[in-house]
């Protein structure tokens, strides 16, 4: 995407300066802690549903997983499904409420801090604080990736420097501002988000001749399936992969399910339930978030996979081709060459937005989850006093972690990054915080033992059987000379799969072997 | 349907729209639920 025009400059200019004053509201209005860390509780539905979409919603999201599209197919567009109908329905219906309200009851103002609370247990926060400040920086970093490979290329300066200064430009305003200046943000950087998804879709379409015509043009490519795609079950871009095959459960088991589900064990996602007033504001917020998200990854799948009949048209070979193999151009080629050339600079701003939005919430967790859940209430056991202060100092390590993160690690490891973490969050967290909010009989011990099984499964399946994760990281070859411990379609079965149900199993064995907590202190969370 | 012949495809295209509608639908029927002015701890 070389493109660097006057124009593009002065809508950077305009950009920025509207972020830096919406920042700036933040550092106003944040007067006391609650403000700093869940925005007052009283943020308007409207940018509770664009803040939380576009922090859901990273450039990964729309590269990596458009141009996933483009090589797998639509198949992907349950993975859409999924983040409308849970990420969006289940998590605000179901889960956004009660973590309101017991947010609200127990004064918690992390979603570690939430689990603690309700568990009476200052390790839960202490160690699920520990969790994020210790992973959340390598999915911080692949969306730092994006978003400086996009700002090199824009406005031609050199890789690191492009580093360097959005990681000083969002930083700046989420130290000084909290979550409010985070959320105001977002919702501006959504909005935007909004406008030139819903562009890409109706230009796509037009260009093809049509919905139908566009999708028929498609199935009829079915033929032109590489050997290599066709070899691990490929039957088209309009077709499901065979049954079975190892696409079909990288498909199913990665994406659908891993990134489907993970989503509801989101911290930075998890903590906005308790940004709002009441119930309404989640009502409405639901009105905002359904149509949001189908404009952000249903159009990104239809439109990763319609590229392939753009390039065929055009260059006579399929996407993966027309990208030189590397999925994660196909987006950003076929924008280039199939554009207008305004429509280009818009959509780099939704690029960057895309980026911004999501680095903003992932420093705030991550400074949260350090400087307030694992340094205040579990070394400090809940002292008063430099709260605020400890945790910006927590978002600068974390912050820097990430950068270091996004020089040190490995091109195929750091790809990989959403995945797991998103499948980390949902094995360590999903069990615990289902029972925190539904199941009044978990106990203590059951969280804690939920929280050790699903982290350790899965990080275990992550370094030795995974063979996405597990062959590039080399500990299982290192320690025993394979690269996976187990072989077969194991390899390809995603960790969520395996470590999520564990977790689940021992939260309830272990529950209903220990005592339950307190009757008084269980009223006031579930009255 | 709409050119894609896999109803597991246009099964979830048409899902994709549909979750999205009932979204809308379901925010707008809640517009009024809910509202409460509870202390905020």
């Amino acid at each position: 995407m070389a493109l660097s025009t006057p124009v593009l400059g002065v809508v950077m200019l305009i950009y920025l300066m509207v972020i830096f004053y919406l920042g700036w509201i933040g550092y106003k209005k944040t007067e006391r802690s609650d403000d700093y860390m869940v925005a007052g509780r009283k943020i308007n539905p409207y940018i509770l549903a664009l803040s939380y979409g576009a922090t859901f919603i990273s450039t990964s999201a729309i590269i990596g997983f458009g141009g996933a599209a483009g090589a797998l197919g639509m198949g992907l567009l349950w993975l859409a499904v999924m983040n409308i109908i849970v990420g969006i329905f289940i998590a605000f219906v179901v889960f956004g409420s009660r973590t309101r309200r017991m947010g609200a009851k127990l004064g918690a103002v992390t979603f570690p801090e939430l689990l603690g609370r309700r568990f009476q247990s200052r390790f839960i926060q202490g160690f699920s604080g520990a969790l994020i400040g210790i992973f959340m920086p390598l999915y911080a970093g692949i969306v730092l990736i994006g978003g400086a490979r996009f700002v090199e290329t824009a406005l031609s300066i050199d890789y690191d420097v492009a580093v360097l200064l959005l990681t000083v430009i969002v930083a700046a305003y989420v130290i000084t501002g909290g979550l409010i200046a985070v959320m105001y943000t977002d919702a501006l950087q959504g909005a935007l988000m909004f406008v030139g998804m819903a562009f890409l879709l109706a230009f796509t379409y037009a260009k093809l001749g049509g919905v139908k015509a566009a999708h028929s043009a498609l199935t009829a490519m079915d033929t032109l399936v590489p050997e290599s795609l066709a070899g691990g079950g490929h039957l088209g871009w309009t077709s499901m992969p065979a049954f079975g095959s190892p696409i079909w459960w990288t498909l199913i088991s990665t994406l659908v399910l891993g990134v489907g589900i993970g989503v509801l064990a989101q911290p930075q996602l998890a903590v906005r339930y308790m940004t709002v007033k009441d119930d309404r504001a989640l009502n409405r917020a639901v009105l905002v978030g359904g149509p949001f998200i189908l404009m952000m990854t249903g159009v990104a799948f239809t439109v990763g996979a319609l590229s392939n009949v753009y390039f065929f048209n055009k260059l006579g070979v399929i996407s993966v081709v027309a990208a030189k193999g590397n999925t994660d151009l196909i987006m950003p080629q076929y924008i280039n060459s199939a554009m207008p050339e305004l429509f280009v600079i818009l959509f780099m701003l939704v690029l960057l937005a895309a980026a911004m939005s999501t680095l903003s919430s992932q420093f705030h967790t991550m400074g949260t989850a350090i400087g307030h859940d694992f340094y205040r209430q579990y070394i400090k056991k809940g002292e008063l006093g430099q709260t605020i202060n400890i945790t910006r100092a927590g978002i600068a390590c974390t912050i820097l972690a990430s950068v270091i993160f996004a020089y040190v690690l490995p091109i195929s490891i750091i790809a990989r990054a959403t995945a797991i973490f998103f499948g980390l969050c949902a094995a360590a967290f999903l069990p615990m915080y289902t029972g925190t909010l539904f199941w009044k009989r978990m106990t203590r011990e059951g969280a804690i033992a939920s929280m050790l099984v699903g982290t350790f499964t899965s990080l275990f399946w992550i370094t030795f059987v995974h063979a996405k994760e597990a062959t590039p990281l080399g500990i299982s070859q290192a320690l025993f000379g394979k690269a996976t411990l187990l072989t077969g379609t194991w390899n390809v079965i995603d960790p969520i799969l395996v470590a999520t149900p564990l977790a689940f199993v021992a939260a309830i064995v272990v529950s209903l072997v220990t005592k339950p907590g307190p009757k008084e202190h269980l009223d006031k969370c579930y009255k | 349907m709409l050119g894609i012949d896999d109803p597991q495809i246009w099964i979830a295209y048409v899902l994709c729209f549909l979750s999205a509608i009932a979204c809308i639908i379901y925010g707008a029927l809640k517009w009024n639920d809910g509202a409460e002015d509870e202390e905020v701890v």
